[in-house]
């Protein structure tokens, strides 16, 4: 089962293909090599033959057969051929019995077979030869054998096959350890992968210390998998603070209940009861709701609701909407805005991110203070800006108020569910804009949002970078 | 005697809603599922129509869906427990009347029924009267017998969609969603009981019959005597 899968991998049947391919263009080479020095062996002997026979030719017809056997006595290997014949055809001198009759006089060095007078092997042997017709009507034939460039393309091409067999278990080799160690990999992280998928959240994907694909992409999913990490955690943590907040306000219903229950003399002091646990289990409800509502903008990747918005209308109405409130609690309210600031949104939604942070200034702004709106649009970029005379954010606790159901401590008292700031931070980031929580003393919560022609194509790629955007705050 | 369908399949809050709207003078029939519902509604023809919207069977939006087709134009009030801002236009868009959701105030239910019994009087009236009250949809003023009163926008449509359903009780939650167009529950729970303030001030003057009842815990009603 093993042999078979690492046979059929991808990896090793490309290594194989590599090889075989690797092979053909060896062989290809062989051939080539061969056919290039077969050409320039038999060039180079014609050459040489031909320069002997000039020089025989040239010498006196008396010297001529000295010549030819001092020629062929030098010749120790036996691969040169002479002869010297009369008008006749009668051998005069030299090993050749007689005038190979294909061969051209005259003319340039061909390929012949020779009759040789003592015949050294049952064939004779392939001989380029080159005849020539001298003054007398002799006729001096000359060759060589060129038997040996066969013998040297046969020895270069055993050298060759020798070379191309390790080669090949080489490279058969190296295709069955990357396919073997890819194999392992993968069993490796399949093997991570079950324990994270048996809830073992915290265990990553190996990541070596190398930069190849394997490595890049397991970096990857590692980053996925931190990002996933921390929702879930954050999710646990949202289930914990739900159960927390809703807890507090079960405890009085109860206690109301229980207590009316023995002690309630009157049809009145019952109702009263009745009266306190309705309240308390309309606090638990709009708890509910927030949370429900939350989980309606995080969730909300489509953007039908989305239109051109005028932010200065929404300010201003939020500040209509707040006025009397502000007034009740003595803290002034102000709106500063300029005309015409349209963004690419939900006009719904971003209402409701304004009139949270209004609403949020205005509690926490003790009287004779006082909060601000102020829009600031500049050319691509419209500014809200919710300032207050408050206690303001720290900057411990920046990150914290965005959370679900943060109250800071001092604030325990202030009614309010304790989503209004992860409200609105689910709004900015589903719209793609950014929302900046300035320092303290005195509240100051910015919303940047684009206008114009750059608002519809960064609201749409910033889906994909929600998470980058929500982490630059302040 | 105003008869009311009620279609709803969880017994327990049938038989609170029954007990509730029984009390209240109205006549309810009670159908546990779709099929059933549709049936008694093409037999009956109630003057409204109580649905949920999740039901076994046939669900609530589709038996309002069919009774439309057949020109049935019976006010309904869909019960959801999916409060969702899109639920609720889908649940508007199919033909319901007014959408509540799970859990709610009886009162709430009661006081959402009667405003859809008592659809607001001719929308084509310019100028309104309740009791001494008098307000010109069109010169954009508002007086109290000879008293005239000095109105902000958000005041003037408060009074007139209080005008249009005097003696009705409305509750917070309407107001809300009708004047404010608001499409979810401000952090800031007496945003409206601060407003109304506001506007029972410069109604009611000192001395003067009080026109702006609070209910207690409820919501708010404008009488006309």
């Amino acid at each position: 089962m093993q042999q078979t899968q690492l046979i059929r991998s991808s990896t090793f049947l490309w290594a194989l293909a590599v090889a075989a391919s690797f092979a053909l263009f060896v062989v290809a080479l062989f051939a080539f090599i061969y056919w290039k020095l077969d050409a320039y062996l038999v060039a180079r002997s014609d050459r040489m033959i031909t320069t002997q026979i000039h020089f025989v030719a040239e010498l006196s017809p008396a010297r001529r057969v000295s010549a030819i056997a001092d020629h062929l006595a030098q010749d120790s290997r036996g691969v040169q051929y002479a002869g010297l014949f009369d008008p006749a055809g009668k051998r005069l001198a030299g090993n050749i019995d007689r005038v190979p009759r294909e061969l051209g006089l005259d003319g340039a060095a061909q390929g012949v077979r020779l009759d040789l007078l003592e015949k050294p092997t049952a064939h004779g042997p392939v001989v380029r030869a080159v005849g020539s017709r001298l003054e007398g009507g002799d006729v001096l034939v000359m060759g060589r054998n060129v038997d040996e460039t066969r013998e040297i393309s046969s020895v270069v091409g055993q050298a060759l096959a020798l070379g191309l067999l390790p080669a090949f278990s080489l490279c058969l080799l190296a295709g069955a350890w990357l396919s073997l160690r890819a194999q392992r990999r993968v069993e490796e992280v399949n093997q991570r992968v079950q324990r994270i998928v048996a809830g073992e959240l915290r265990e990553r994907l190996p990541e070596g210390g190398t930069d190849d694909p394997f490595a890049r992409l397991a970096r990857i999913v590692n980053g996925m998998l931190d990002e996933m990490e921390t929702m879930i955690n954050a999710l646990a943590g949202v289930g914990n603070d739900i159960a927390h907040d809703l807890r507090t306000p079960l405890t009085r219903v109860r206690l109301a209940l229980e207590r009316g229950r023995t002690h309630a003399a009157t049809l009145e002091q019952l109702q009263d009861v009745a009266d306190k646990a309705i309240a308390g289990i309309d606090q638990s409800l709009a708890i509910v709701t927030a949370l429900l509502r939350l989980t309606e903008i995080e969730n909300n990747r489509r953007m039908a609701g989305f239109g051109d918005v005028a932010l200065d209308e929404i300010l201003r109405e939020v500040c209509d909407v707040y006025e009397p409130i502000a007034e009740d609690k003595h803290v002034g309210l102000g709106v500063v805005t300029e005309c015409n600031v349209q963004v690419w949104g939900d006009r719904d939604l971003l209402f409701e991110a304004v009139a949270n942070l209004v609403d949020n200034a205005i509690k926490f702004t003790p009287s004779g203070g006082r909060v601000d709106l102020a829009l600031q649009a500049e050319d691509e970029t419209a500014l809200v800006r919710v300032s207050d005379t408050g206690p303001g954010i720290s900057e411990q606790e920046r990150e914290a108020v965005l959370r679900r159901f943060y109250r800071s401590d001092k604030m325990r008292n202030t009614p309010g569910v304790g989503l209004g700031l992860s409200l609105v931070a689910a709004i900015v980031k589903l719209h793609g804009f950014r929302l900046i929580i300035g320092p303290a003393p005195g509240g100051r919560i910015e919303i940047l949002a684009w206008t114009g022609s750059a608002g519809r194509p960064i609201a749409r790629r910033s889906r994909a970078l929600l998470h980058a955007d929500a982490g630059q705050m302040g | 005697m105003t008869r009311i369908l009620l279609i709803e399949d969880d017994t327990e809050t049938a038989e609170a809603i029954l007990a509730e709207l029984g009390d209240r003078g109205f006549e309810v029939q009670w159908a546990g599922n779709g099929v059933e519902g549709l049936a008694r509604a093409r037999a009956s023809s109630p003057d409204a129509m109580i649905v949920d919207r999740m039901l076994p069977g046939v669900d609530g939006l589709t038996v309002i869906e069919v009774l439309r087709k057949e020109q049935v134009r019976t006010p309904v009030l869909v019960l959801s427990a999916l409060g969702a801002v899109n639920d609720r236009v889908r649940g508007l868009r199919m033909g319901g009347d007014d959408y509540l959701t799970k859990p709610f105030a009886l009162i709430e239910l009661v006081a959402r029924i009667e405003a859809l019994l008592r659809r607001p009087s001719d929308s084509r009236e310019t100028i309104l009267h309740v009791g001494p009250l008098e307000l010109d949809l069109i010169e954009r003023t508002a007086r109290r017998g000879e008293r005239r009163l000095d109105l902000l926008p958000r005041e003037f449509r408060l009074l007139e969609y209080m005008m249009r359903r005097s003696d009705q009780l409305l509750t917070r939650a309407m107001l809300l969603e009708e004047v404010w167009n608001y499409k979810f529950v401000p952090a800031t729970t007496n945003l409206i009981d601060v407003h109304m303030g506001r506007l029972r001030h410069k109604v009611d003057g000192s001395g003067e019959t009080q026109l702006i009842h609070n209910v207690r815990g409820s919501g708010f009603v404008l009488r006309s005597r």
